[in-house]
This record gives C-alpha cells, sequence and structure tokens, in this order.
C-alpha cells in the first residue's frame, strides 16, 4: 500500500496543481519543490528501515491471463528511486529561477516523476510498459514547449525515436506472452534459467528451419531495441544531442540523470535475466555496440562546440560502460566475482552518472542564466576569476565525471572495467580510450571556461546566490560520499545482484 | 331465403343510403328557400351522424345469421372491415372539401355516401356478379367526386379516372364471364370447387388473368397505375382520402376474398427454384413492377401529391409481396398494413390540404418551416411519413415488417424461403422510399419558410382528421395486436383454412 | 435499479422535454441531463450488481408483445450489454454538457437525443430480434434530424447521405432477421430460439453475408463507410460524440450478438473476408486522416480506423479477439466522444474553423491550454498509448489476431504506427503551432466553461480507468461471453 501511495504523490501534486488555478510561476514552483520532498523523505525513510525492501503491491488486470499491475522494491529499486527523488527535486529546485516555467511545467516534472516511480518499481511488463510511455508524453512537451528554437524538431524525433523502440518491445513482449502465457519478469526469469523460454516460444511460432534459439535471439533483438534507444546504444543516439540541448537545462538534468537510467534498469532488470539463454549468441553484438558507444560519445564530445551538447556527447559515453558491462557479463559468465563486479559497477556507474551529469548541467544552467548569450566553448573564459565559487564546486563535479578517484564517478568505472577485464579483454582495452578522450575534452573545457583571460561579457556575473551554493552544496556531497565510502551504495545493490547472479549461471 | 336477416345484413348500408337522400333533400330545400349556399359545416355534421349510425348498426346489432344468400355474407372480415371502412370514410368527410368552394355541397356529401354504401357492399359479398355492381356503385361515385369543384385539373383528372376505370371494369367483367362459362356459377364457393375438380383450362386462366388485372387497376399496380398521379393531383383532399384509403382497403379485402376463398387451387407459387404456374407469381411480378415504379417515379416528384400517389404504387406493390406469399398469416398481415397505410395517406392528405390552403399549392416548398407555422400538422405529418416509410415504433413499421416476415416464411425449393428474392427488394425498395419522405419532412423541419407568421388553426373537424389516424398509428405501432388480433381472428373463421 | 431504468429514464426525458412550454425551452437542457445522469446511474448499478454477484441470474423481462408473430418484449443484460449500456450513459452525460449552451430550438434537440439514446439503450438490452430491430430503426429519423437541423458543414447532404446508408443497411438486416425467422419455422423472433436453431448451410451461405454487412454498413465496414466522416463532420458536436461513439458500436454489437450466433458456419466461411476488410479499413481510414485539413475530417477517419479493430477482433472470434472488440468499442466510444467534444465545441465554438492551417494562427495552448492538454490526452488515448483504455482494447485484438490470422498483424502494426503519425500531425498543428515572434498576437478566447470541463474530465477519467484497471471491464465481458449465444462461434477452431 505504501508502495502504491508513493508513486501516486506525484500525481497527486501534479493534479493539484492543475486545479489550483490561481498559482503563479513562483509559487507553483516552490510548491512542486516542495511536494517533490515528499517522496524523497518516504524513499528514504525505507531505505533506512529495511534496506530498501518493500512489499509487493499488485493488482489484477485481466484475470488468467497473467496481466497484472505489479510494483515491488528491492535495493536495486531503490537506489534508482532515491536518485529520482534527488535529481528531480534537484531540476525543480533550479527551475525556481526559470522565468518561462509555470504551472505546467511544473506538473509535467511531477509526472514524470510518478511515470520514473513506476519504471523502477514495476515486476511485470504491463505497469512496466504503461509507465515507460507515460515519461514520453511530459517529456516531449516539457522539451517542445519550454525548449530553444530547434525544440520542435528535436522533440519530435525523442518522440517518433522512442516511441519506434518501445513498439518493438512490445512486440517482443507480446510474443513472449503469447508463448509462455505470462509476462512477469521474475516468471520470466525463472523460466530462463531452466531453460524453457526457446522451446516454448518456436512452439508458439513455429517457423520452418529456424532454431529455437534464433528466435529467442530475434525477441531479445528486439526488446534491446527499445532498451537501447533509451540508453542511448550508438547508432540509436541520435535523438539525444538535440534533445538534450534544445530541452531548457533543468529538463536536460531529467533526461540525463533519469530517463537515460531507464534503459539501464531495463538492461539489468529485464534483459539480462529474461534472455539468459541467448546472451552468449549476442554478447558479439552488444559489446561491439557498446564499444561504439563509448567512443563515439567521447569522440563526438571532443568535436562539439557547445556546452550542452558537449556535455550531452559525454553522457553517451558514460552510459557506454554501463552497456560494456552488461555486454561483457553476456559474453562470458564464467567468474562470478568479476561478473558481480561488472553488474555493481553498472548500478553504480548508473547512479553516480545521475548526480555528476546533473550538476554539470546546473552548472550551465547558472551559467545560462547570468546571461542569455551563446554557450559555447570559448565564448566563456576567466571565470575563475569572476565566480570563483562556482569555479570550484563545478570543477569538482567535472573531475567526479572524468573518474578522478576518491570522488563517485571513480568507482562506477573502476568496478566496470575490473569486470570487463576478466570477461572480455580487448573491450576493455578499447574503451580505455574513451576514457582518455573524454579526460582531454573536459580538461580542455575547464581550461577555455575557467582559465583564461575574462570575456568582456562575463564581467558583471555575480558568484553562486546562497540557494544556489546550497544545491551546489548538497550534489557535492552526494558526489564525494559515495566516492569516499561506496559501500554506503553497495549495501542496497548487493542482495540484488547476488539473485542476478543466480539467474545467469554459466550455459552448459 | 331469410329475408328478415337479409334486412339486417344489410341495415347499414340501408344507413347510409337514406342519411344520402336526406342529405340531397335537405340541402336542396335549404338552397332554394334561402337562396345561398348549404354550408359545408351541415353537410359534413350530416354526414357525420350517418356514417356513425351505420357504425354502430354494424356492430351493435348482433351477429346476423346466415341470410342463405351467397349475394351478401356477413363473416367476421366482413365485419371488421366493413367497420375499418366506414372509419376511414368518417375521416375522409372530416377533411376540408377543396381548396376553393365547391358549388354542390349537398350532391358532394351524398355521393361521398353512395360511394361508401357500394365499397360496404363490395367487402360483404361471395357473388361475382353483386361484386361487380357493389364496385361500380363505389367507382362512378369516385369519378364524379374527383371532378369537385370543375376546374381544368379535376375535371382532368375525374376524366381520366373514369376511362381506365371503364376500361379495367370491362375487363374485370369480361373475365368474370369467362370463369361464369368455366364453372358456370357466380358463387366464389363454387368456384373454387371447380377450379379444384381439375387442371384448369385456358378459359379459367384468362379469366382469372382479367380479373386480376381489373383489380390491379383498382389497387394502383403497376402497369395499370396511371390513373393515380392525376387524380391526386386534381381531385379534391376529400376524394383523394377516399381513394387512397378506403378504396384501397377494399380493394384488398376483394382481392383477399378472391384469391383465398376462389381461386387457391391454382395459386402455383412464386418461390425461387420452385416456381409453379398460378397467381402467385403473377402477383409476384405486379409487385415487383409496383416496388419498382413506385418508389423511382416517386423520388423525382415535387408535388406533394404526385409523390403520395406513387407511393400508393408503391405500397401495392408491399401489398401484393404478401398475398403472393398465399398463407393465411401473410393475407392477416397485409390486411394489417392496409388498414395503416390507409391511416397514414389519410394523414398526409389532411396535412397537404391544410398546407395547401395556406400557401396555395402543394409543392415540395410550401412545406418549408411547417414546424415554425403549425407544430401540430408538422409533428403529425412526420408520424405520417415515418409510418409509410416504415420507421418504428409506428404501425407502418410494423406492418411492412409482418408482411415480410410472413412472405418469407413461404417455403421454396429445399426448405428455403423461397420468395426471399421478391421480399430481398421489397426491404431495399422500402429502404429507398425514405429519401422521398425526408425530402418532405426536410422541408417541413429544416428548412426556413418565407414568413414566420403562424397559420391559423384548422377547424375542429379537420384537425380531428389529422390527429386521430396519428394516434391511431402510434397506438397500433406500440400495441399492433389491438388490431392484428382480430384480424387474424377474422380471417380464422372467414376462411375456414 | 434494474436496467430498464435507462429505456424508461431516455423516453420519460423525450415527453418532458416535448411538454415543456416555450417560455421554459431552457430547461430541456436540464431535463435532458438528469434523464442521462438517471441512465448512467441505472448502467452501473446493473454493472456493480452483476460484479458483486456473478452467480446470479442475469436480469430478464419477457412479456407478450404480439403473439400472432411470436414476438415478445424481451430485455435481458448480460455482462456486455451491461458495459455498453455504461458507455452510453455516459457518452451522453457528456454529449449533454457539451451541448449546454444549444441555443436553437432546445427542446427539439433535446428530445431527438434523447430519443437516440433511449433507442440505443434499447438495442444493447433487447433479446428478441424484433424488439432489437425496432431499437435499431428508432435511432435513424432522429439522427437525421439532429443533423440536419443543428449540423454545420454540409449538413443536408451530409444528413442524407449518412440516413440513406443507415436505411440501407437496416434493409439487409430485415432481410437477415426475416430469413432466419421464417427458416427456424416462423414461430418465434427470439434471439436464443433462433441462434440455438441450425439452419442449413446453403442458407447460411448467403444470409449470413447479407446480414453482417446491413450491421456492418452501420459499423463503418469498409467500404460503405463512406457515410460517417461526412456525416460526423457535418452533425453538431453533440451528434458527432453519439454517433460515431454510440451509434456505430450498434452496428458492430448487432454483429457480434445477431449475425454471428444465428448463422455461425456462414460466419466460418466469411470470416477472412471479414478479417481483410476490418484490415483494410484500418490501414485505410489512417492514411486518409494522415491526409485530411479539416480537423474533425482526421477524427471522423480515425473513427473508421478504430472500428476496424472492432471489426477485426470480431472476425477473429475467439476469446482474445471479442473480449478486444467489446473494449475497443467501449474505449473508442469515450474517446470518440473525447475528440469531438474538444474539436466541436471547445474549440470549434470559439474559433469558428476547424482548418488545421488556420487554427495555428490562435495559439491554442497559450489561449486554451485546458483544451490542449484535454486533446493531448485524447490523443493518447487514442494513439493506444498505455495507460488509457485503447491500449488494453488493442492488445487485446492483436493476441487475438495472431492466433487466427498471424500474417495480418503486420498490417495492423502499420496501422497503428500511421495512427499515431495522424494523431501527432493534428494534435501539432492544431494545439501546438510553432510561431515566430513576429506572429499577430492570438486573440483572446473565452475559457472553458464548468459543463465543458465536466464533459472532459469524466472521459478522461473513465478512459484512464479502464487503462490502468480493466479487471472489472474484463470480468463483465467475459461474462457475457459465457451466454449461450457464443457457445458456436467460439469452440469453432
Amino acid at each position: 500500500m505504501i508502495l502504491l501511495l508513493l508513486i501516486l504523490v506525484p500525481f497527486l501534486g501534479a493534479a493539484l496543481l492543475g486545479v489550483w488555478s490561481g498559482a503563479d510561476r513562483r509559487n507553483a514552483g516552490r510548491f512542486a519543490l516542495l511536494w517533490s520532498l515528499l517522496p524523497l523523505a518516504c524513499v528514504a525513510w525505507v531505505g533506512g528501515r529495511s534496506g530498501g525492501v518493500m512489499e509487493e503491491w499488485k493488482l489484477e488486470w485481466i484475470p488468467d491471463a497473467g496481466m497484472d499491475l505489479c510494483f515491488t522494491v528491492d535495493g536495486i529499486s531503490w537506489l534508482f528511486l532515491i536518485l529520482t527523488c534527488l535529481v528531480v527535486s534537484f531540476s525543480l529546485a533550479a527551475s525556481l529561477s526559470s522565468e518561462r516555467a509555470n504551472r505546467a511545467y511544473f506538473s509535467l516534472i511531477l509526472i514524470l516523476e510518478g511515470a520514473l516511480f513506476g519504471v523502477f518499481t514495476a515486476r511485470h511488463f504491463i505497469p512496466w510498459f504503461l509507465c515507460w510511455e507515460l515519461t514520453l508524453i511530459p517529456s516531449y512537451l516539457l522539451i517542445r514547449l519550454w525548449g530553444g528554437s530547434g525544440a520542435p524538431r528535436a522533440a519530435l524525433r525523442f518522440f517518433i525515436m522512442t516511441l519506434g523502440g518501445s513498439a518493438f518491445m512490445l512486440v517482443g513482449f507480446l510474443s513472449l506472452q503469447l508463448s509462455v502465457g505470462t509476462m512477469d519478469f521474475t516468471k520470466l526469469g525463472n523460466l530462463a534459467a531452466l531453460h524453457q523460454l526457446a522451446p516454448a516460444l518456436s512452439k508458439t511460432f513455429p517457423v520452418a528451419g529456424m532454431a529455437p534459439q534464433t528466435l529467442l535471439v530475434i525477441v531479445a533483438l528486439a526488446v534491446f531495441l527499445g532498451l537501447a534507444v533509451k540508453l542511448p546504444v550508438v547508432p540509436f543516439h541520435a535523438w539525444l544531442p538535440a534533445a538534450y540541448a534544445e530541452a531548457p537545462t533543468p529538463v536536460t538534468m531529467l533526461l540525463t540523470g533519469l530517463l537515460s537510467k531507464m534503459g539501464v534498469y531495463g538492461l539489468l532488470r529485464i534483459f539480462l535475466p529474461v534472455f539468459a539463454e541467448v546472451l552468449p549468441s549476442l554478447a558479439p553484438l552488444l559489446t561491439a555496440l557498446a564499444v561504439a558507444t563509448v567512443l563515439l560519445g567521447a569522440v563526438a564530445a571532443l568535436a562539439q562546440t557547445d556546452l550542452k551538447r558537449m556535455i550531452a556527447y559525454s553522457s553517451v559515453n558514460h552510459l557506454g560502460y554501463c552497456a560494456l558491462a552488461i555486454a561483457a557479463v553476456a559474453a562470458a559468465q564464467t567468474d562470478r566475482g568479476a561478473v558481480s563486479a561488472a553488474l555493481s559497477g553498472t548500478v553504480l556507474q548508473a547512479i553516480n552518472h545521475g548526480i555528476i551529469a546533473s550538476s554539470l548541467f546546473f552548472g550551465i544552467h547558472i551559467l545560462e542564466s547570468r546571461g542569455d548569450g551563446p554557450r559555447g566553448l570559448r565564448d566563456f573564459g576567466g571565470l575563475r576569476v569572476q565566480m570563483p565559487v562556482f569555479c570550484g564546486v563545478s570543477g569538482i563535479a567535472v573531475f567526479a565525471s572524468l573518474g578522478l578517484p576518491g570522488l563517485s564517478g571513480f568507482i562506477g568505472e573502476f568496478l566496470i572495467f575490473k569486470g570487463t577485464f576478466t570477461l572480455t579483454p580487448w573491450a576493455a582495452v578499447i574503451s580505455v580510450i574513451g576514457l582518455l578522450l573524454t579526460a582531454v575534452f573536459l580538461l580542455r573545457m575547464i581550461r577555455l571556461v575557467f582559465h583564461g583571460p575574462l570575456a568582456a561579457r562575463l564581467a558583471k556575473w555575480p558568484d553562486l546566490g546562497t540557494g544556489e551554493r546550497a544545491l551546489f552544496g548538497l550534489a557535492i556531497a552526494l558526489i564525494v560520499i559515495p566516492g569516499l565510502w561506496p559501500q554506503a551504495l553497495l549495501q542496497f545493490s548487493n542482495t540484488g545482484i547476488l539473485q542476478l547472479l543466480d539467474l545467469l549461471r554459466p550455459i552448459p | 331465403m331469410n329475408y328478415s336477416a337479409l334486412f339486417i345484413q344489410l341495415l347499414p348500408e340501408a344507413v347510409l343510403v337514406i342519411t344520402a337522400l336526406v342529405l340531397l333533400g335537405v340541402a336542396v330545400a335549404f338552397e332554394s328557400k334561402k337562396l345561398q349556399q348549404f354550408p359545408a359545416a351541415a353537410a359534413i355534421a350530416l354526414a357525420t351522424l350517418g356514417i356513425l349510425i351505420a357504425g354502430g348498426v354494424l356492430f351493435l346489432l348482433p351477429c346476423a345469421k346466415d341470410s342463405g344468400t351467397p349475394l351478401i355474407v356477413s363473416d367476421p372480415l366482413a365485419r371488421l372491415f366493413k367497420g375499418v371502412v366506414l372509419g376511414l370514410g368518417l375521416l375522409a368527410v372530416w377533411l376540408p372539401p377543396g381548396r376553393r368552394e365547391i358549388p354542390q355541397i349537398g350532391e358532394f356529401y351524398a355521393l361521398l355516401l353512395f360511394s361508401l354504401t357500394g365499397l360496404l357492399l363490395t367487402i360483404g359479398t361471395n357473388h361475382l356478379l353483386f361484386l361487380f355492381v357493389a364496385l361500380e356503385l363505389a367507382s362512378l361515385s369516385l369519378y364524379l367526386l374527383a371532378g369537385f369543384p370543375s376546374t381544368a385539373k379535376a375535371s382532368e383528372a375525374s376524366l381520366k379516372y373514369f376511362l381506365f376505370g371503364g376500361v379495367s371494369a370491362a375487363f374485370m367483367l369480361f373475365g368474370l364471364s369467362f370463369l361464369y362459362g368455366f364453372s358456370h356459377t357466380a358463387k366464389l364457393t363454387d368456384i373454387a370447387v371447380a377450379l379444384a375438380a381439375g387442371p384448369p383450362t385456358a378459359l379459367a386462366i384468362t379469366g382469372l388473368l382479367l380479373v386480376l388485372v381489373g383489380l390491379a387497376f383498382k389497387m394502383a399496380a403497376a402497369p395499370f397505375h396511371y390513373w393515380a398521379p392525376d387524380v391526386y393531383q386534381g381531385a379534391p383532399a376529400t376524394t383523394v382520402a377516399l381513394v387512397s384509403a378506403a378504396s384501397k382497403a377494399v380493394g384488398l379485402v376483394v382481392i383477399v376474398r378472391l384469391l383465398m376463398i376462389g381461386f387457391h387451387s391454382v395459386a402455383g407459387s412464386a418461390g425461387l427454384g420452385a416456381m409453379l404456374p398460378g397467381w402467385s407469381m403473377w402477383l409476384a411480378v405486379l409487385a415487383a413492377v409496383s416496388m419498382i415504379f413506385g418508389n423511382v417515379l416517386a423520388l423525382a416528384q415535387s408535388s406533394v401529391r404526385r409523390l403520395l400517389a406513387y407511393s400508393a404504387v408503391a405500397n401495392t406493390g408491399y401489398l401484393l409481396v404478401a398475398l403472393a406469399a398465399n398463407g393465411q398469416s401473410a393475407a392477416g398481415s397485409a390486411l394489417f398494413y392496409v388498414v395503416v397505410y390507409g391511416l397514414a395517406t389519410l394523414g398526409a392528405v389532411a396535412v397537404t390540404a391544410a398546407v395547401e390552403r395556406d400557401r396555395s399549392d402543394d409543392s415540395l416548398s410550401s412545406f418549408a418551416g411547417l414546424v415554425h407555422r403549425s407544430p401540430l400538422q408538422a409533428v403529425a405529418l412526420l408520424v405520417f411519413l415515418s409510418s409509410l416509410a416504415g420507421i418504428p415504433p409506428l404501425a407502418g413499421f410494423f406492418g411492412k415488417f409482418a408482411m415480410f416476415s410472413n412472405a418469407m416464411a413461404a417455403t421454396g425449393s429445399g426448405g428455403q424461403p423461397g420468395l426471399a428474392w421478391l421480399v430481398g427488394l421489397g426491404a431495399i425498395m422500402s429502404a429507398i422510399s425514405l429519401y422521398y419522405y425526408l425530402s418532405v419532412l426536410k422541408q417541413a423541419f429544416v428548412r426556413q419558410g418565407p414568413d414566420e407568421k403562424t397559420s391559423p388553426c384548422l377547424s375542429l373537424c379537420h384537425a380531428l382528421a389529422v390527429i386521430v389516424p396519428a394516434s391511431l398509428i402510434v397506438l397500433l405501432g406500440l400495441f399492433p395486436s389491438l388490431l392484428l388480433g382480430p384480424i387474424t381472428q377474422a380471417l380464422k373463421l372467414s376462411l375456414g383454412l | 435499479m434494474n436496467p430498464a431504468w435507462t429505456i424508461l429514464s431516455a423516453f420519460a426525458g423525450v415527453l418532458l422535454v416535448l411538454l415543456l412550454p416555450s417560455r421554459f425551452a431552457g430547461l430541456a437542457r436540464v431535463i435532458a441531463l438528469a434523464a442521462s445522469i438517471v441512465g448512467v446511474v441505472a448502467a452501473a448499478a446493473g454493472c456493480l450488481q452483476r460484479l458483486t454477484h456473478p452467480e446470479a441470474k442475469v436480469w430478464d423481462l419477457n412479456l407478450p408483445w404480439v403473439p400472432e408473430l411470436g414476438i415478445h418484449f424481451h430485455l435481458s443484460a448480460n455482462g456486455i450489454s451491461l458495459t455498453l449500456l455504461l458507455l452510453t450513459g455516459l457518452v451522453a452525460v457528456a454529449g449533454v454538457l457539451f451541448s449546454w449552451n444549444v441555443s436553437h430550438r432546445p427542446r427539439a434537440f433535446f428530445a431527438w437525443f434523447l430519443t437516440i439514446i433511449g433507442g440505443v439503450y434499447g438495442v444493447f438490452l433487447s433479446r428478441d430480434v424484433f424488439l432489437l430491430f425496432v431499437c435499431y430503426e428508432v435511432v435513424i429519423l432522429p439522427k437525421y434530424m439532429l443533423i440536419a437541423i443543428w449540423g454545420s458543414t454540409n449538413k443536408e447532404y451530409g444528413a442524407m447521405k449518412l440516413t440513406m446508408y443507415s436505411i440501407g443497411g437496416s434493409a439487409l438486416i430485415l432481410i437477415g432477421l426475416v430469413v432466419a425467422y421464417a427458416a427456424a419455422g416462423a414461430t418465434s423472433f427470439d434471439l436464443d430460439f433462433l441462434a440455438s436453431v441450425t439452419y442449413s448451410s446453403s442458407l447460411q451461405a448467403w444470409a449470413f453475408p447479407v446480414l453482417f454487412l446491413g450491421f456492418a454498413v452501420l459499423a463503418g465496414m469498409w467500404p460503405f463507410h463512406t457515410w460517417a466522416p461526412t456525416g460526423h463532420v457535418a452533425a453538431p458536436t453533440a451528434a458527432s460524440m453519439l454517433l460515431a461513439g454510440v451509434v456505430m458500436k450498434l452496428g458492430a454489437y448487432g454483429a457480434l450478438c445477431v449475425a454471428m450466433p444465428l448463422f455461425p458456419q456462414g460466419f466460418e466461411q466469411w470470416k477472412w473476408a471479414i478479417a481483410l476488410l476490418a484490415v483494410v479499413g484500418i490501414v485505410y481510414g489512417a492514411l486518409t486522416a494522415l491526409a485530411q485539413k479539416d480537423l474533425k475530417f482526421v477524427i471522423g477517419y480515425s473513427s473508421v480506423s478504430h472500428m476496424g479493430f472492432v471489426l477485426l477482433g470480431l472476425a477473429v472470434a475467439n476469446q482474445w479477439g471479442l473480449r478486444g472488440a467489446i473494449l475497443q468499442m467501449i474505449s473508442h466510444g469515450i474517446i470518440a466522444g473525447l475528440l469531438f467534444g474538444i474539436a466541436g465545441r471547445v474549440v470549434y465554438e470559439r474559433t469558428h474553423t476547424r482548418d488545421l492551417t488556420e487554427l495555428q494562427a490562435f495559439d491554442l495552448w497559450k489561449s486554451l491550454p485546458g483544451a490542449a492538454i484535454a486533446f493531448t490526452l485524447a490523443t493518447a488515448a487514442s494513439m493506444g498509448l498505455p495507460g488509457f483504455s485503447g491500449f488494453v482494447a488493442e492488445i487485446s485484438v492483436v493476441i487475438g489476431l495472431w492466433r487466427a490470422f498471424p500474417w495480418l498483424t503486420l498490417a495492423v502494426a502499420i496501422g497503428i504506427i500511421i495512427t499515431g503519425a495522424f494523431s501527432l500531425r493534428a494534435m501539432h498543428r492544431a494545439f501546438f503551432p510553432v510561431r515566430k515572434p513576429s506572429d499577430t498576437p492570438a486573440q483572446i478566447l473565452p475559457s472553458l466553461t464548468w459543463s465543458e470541463i465536466s464533459a472532459i474530465s469524466l472521459l478522461l477519467v473513465v478512459s484512464l480507468a479502464i487503462g490502468i484497471y480493466p479487471k472489472p471491464w474484463v470480468v463483465l465481458i467475459d461474462d457475457g461471453l459465457r451466454s449461450s449465444l457464443f457457445h458456436s462461434i467460439l469452440s469453432l477452431p
């Protein structure tokens, strides 16, 4: 019951905002921010109380058809939930200073939050898909209506590509439903562990001359397509740079911090367990795509001059590491230690990248709010002189993104590489190039933006205000603490990872 | 022969004749004394009185015993339909005689009563010659009634009616003579025996065919319908009402009697795949032709009266479909429908008469904005035309449905519904008919009239002539058993089948 | 409160409205609203009753009517009927609310409106085919009147076309019903009795397509669908909602509950043709909608496309397919009501244009944000986005389709994609125009009235409710499908 309330609370907030016709944008924003703290408190309390585990909530949808609305929270989900709460509150706080944000804007963000809760807690394809699609409309509207000049096209492309990918996901799961009569992730995982999925599939869809495994591979690819668009995995990332750049920066915080994590979560929760039988066959393709993502993200970021696009491509790169880990786990599941390292790394990277990337975009937002001018790499300069505090804190965020040890960005990448080196060494080696390139462009950014001669138009810019300092401070704390004490996060994810390991027994 | 029983049987007709003569006398006396027109209201009142007394006599007197002559029979069918004809005649009497004053009011209503007498006598006989005489009495009166007042149009209508009617009467007499020659009797029951005795000879068949032609004229079945549009357009409203309602009902009763009592052994079958020669097939062909002609030609009309005439042709088609099925329940449903049809057309004619009075002609555009000028007329028109089109929950819908159901029940080859082709044609034609009825209703309800002033109120009689049929149609639509029950019962007893 | 109250309330409403003196003509809408509310409450009560007491006997009312022909006044409320009654009630209430400011001859308007509602209730409750046909036909004349008097674009032509197609379909239905009656011995018009008779297969081979076609014309099956867009566009808002939302479902209901049970072997022979035509309808409707310039035409053609799903569900004739068909009937009824209500009443009344290019000048997102949001949600529902009722319906039909005609699934998928495309295009152009700063500022439009808000909210909430928690509806539908009528259809391989 508490879980249901938790998921509904943001929607309730959006509804209240909807009917509160007298609210001006200031009040609407404050209300939304305060309201978003409710789930934050609730999730935090749950985390403290029971290690992040909550009991399941289920609602029968179509009886005797294996279709239910089913939500539950375990450690891994809890981590993503708390990330959602934090990033949403962060984004709302950032939006308070924006002039274009109004009641509708804040309602849409709250709706998005509720949908994300649903995605991260769904245990059955129906609620998963429902909430997955539910995130589409708010994000589409947020990009289109409050975005920049190229927003309509960017939003449309985002919408269509995501919708297209999820259509494939739907088809894949429908075929599973037709074969084994269920779309529950746990049940499917169990069936996959018993190697029963492939035979059932080939019985339902007898295509002449096709091995059962091949059929399952096709279904797996369909599902992967849906997740890959969100992650994003090259070459399905085409929507991302434009969307991130055109969206208002607080919305970009949401996009990078949360929406991309939907893909990671999906890979972990759905893709790995359900399609365990055919993972080895898929592994080469997955690895290739992951490596391409890592490299392309880094190279493209290097070539950007617009700050937002640069960080956008850098997000592609960072999430590519998660894809790399998943691909490595798919390739060879021989070494339990390596696999658990890779998986833990994925979770950590996802969570930490959420915070870090949001902070980076928050920094860009602050720069935008100071002056409306261009935000190219070379349009700033000597910021260190004018806004030292800002440069200090955002510098920490940049270094975290780089992967400096002691900050949270390091531990995720470290675990991923540790696992990948053991499982697919050559992929890990090539991906290291990505690390190097990331260092290059991030340091270049620091040099060009923070150091150097002070650009004329920046002369009057004030440094961080109190509110901004508080927010940034909070973010930095969230970056530093897990960096020094990763166990804080790992304690939640360990049980889930172990369960996943059990399902992924090596194929005989 | 039991003369007292005969007298009692003839009492209703006698009342009508006496009323007619009294009316004539009073009218002449009045006009010669007062040197002004005999008021129409008085004539109507007298005629009403006469009809009511005749009706009372018909139903209140005990069912007459058989008087021993086939010239007059009082079986339940005859009594029921005599009552129906009297009712329809009463409604027709209440209609205003015409657009302009009719100079000879007394004669007009006297002739009307005479024609009613003829119609009543036609229903209650089993003897072919007497049938012919009674039919002629009715028809001649109607020919004259169509010619009041002496406008060009009315005269043309009357002349055409007379010419067509005369020729078809000749045909019928000719046919009757052949039948007599074949069976040596004019009694229907004896003719039946003669026909059943052996395969029908050419004489009998020709006679049958000619009689059917004569009756088809009466019923305005295509291709013997050419008199109808002109008569409906030229004759005064009262005459049109009589022709379309009472005369048609009588025509149907006569056909039912003839075919189902007299000629049932040569019925044949019109079922697909099981066609047998007989009147059933001829009726089926007539029905198909009537339905197609009537509906298609009605689509092109811009005068509402002519539209009603072609609608009469089409409705005859539907009736003949039911008759072609040669079944008792089919005949019962046809009889039900002819009553309902009569009410609906009579009502439509009544409303058209009112519109003509206000707008001086009966074209479609005269009806424009009727719902604003006179809601009563518009709503009544809605009821009448919807009933004709077959829209539930009105009686016309039920009638058509019953007819088609019963017609379908006539089996053809292999137990399949044989008349499905005919019923299918009927259903589709009936659907097409909605178009032209709607075009009138469109004028009345959707279009705006040239001015918004309300029409003057109808006279009481005229209003009654509009309200009573409308109410009856609604009532019979919701509770068809009220009429269908007695008809079925009467048929069962009268035909003895 | 038994389900017959639905019919009673509607016709009582008609009488009361007609008896109003002209001074109080403004009260007509209040009476209509009251009657609709009574109807929807009765329907909801019936549904709840059935849900909480599934083992009880189905409500039944059987009175002899015309014994000479074996006609009975037989009403019965099984699960399918109950869900469709509830749909009708909801659309009726919303329709009255959307028509709240009709000022031209309101008494006549609401009288015709309530007559349609009453007739529709009657069809869904009838268990005697004569009664069903009577109620089916009763609806025809009011449809004509509503469109021809209160309509807009091309109203007389649209009204006549719609009416003539309807009566043409009815003629075919009449033939089919009467054939069944005659071949069953001409004793009774009771639906269960007629369905229990086994007709010869040669009879079924021609009788079934005639009867099914008659119903399918009203359901908008391609290529007999051309009346629908013209008629719906010509109609006033409430009539469009009714026509697309409810009256089209009469055809599908008739096909499901009369044509298919009466002639199951005939159905078996023809079902591939029905499935094919349905799929063509889905794709054709969607493609045509993509090309429209008038917002209402987009919605009209989208109705044709969505009804294709219903017919497809009927054609596959397995549990999933039939379930999906009925769910789609309900879902599309609500969604079509919503879309027409917003496009017709909220937008057209204020802007007096439905042309997509002209609407851009109004910048509706700024001037009518409530309408924009509502239309967005309605578009999402229409596209079949999960969370709304359309998704549940379409997924059920697709699952059923896969089991029966798997190779048609591709075409259906294409149709769904095109549906998404045209829905987005219409929503984009109409409500979220791209405006340059140099454009003239949009004029201020009056904001939504309480009646519009209530109607929109009602429909949206119901669509969401079905989309999120379809179980009670599915339970009711399954309960209805257990009726003996469907045994022969569902048992066919």
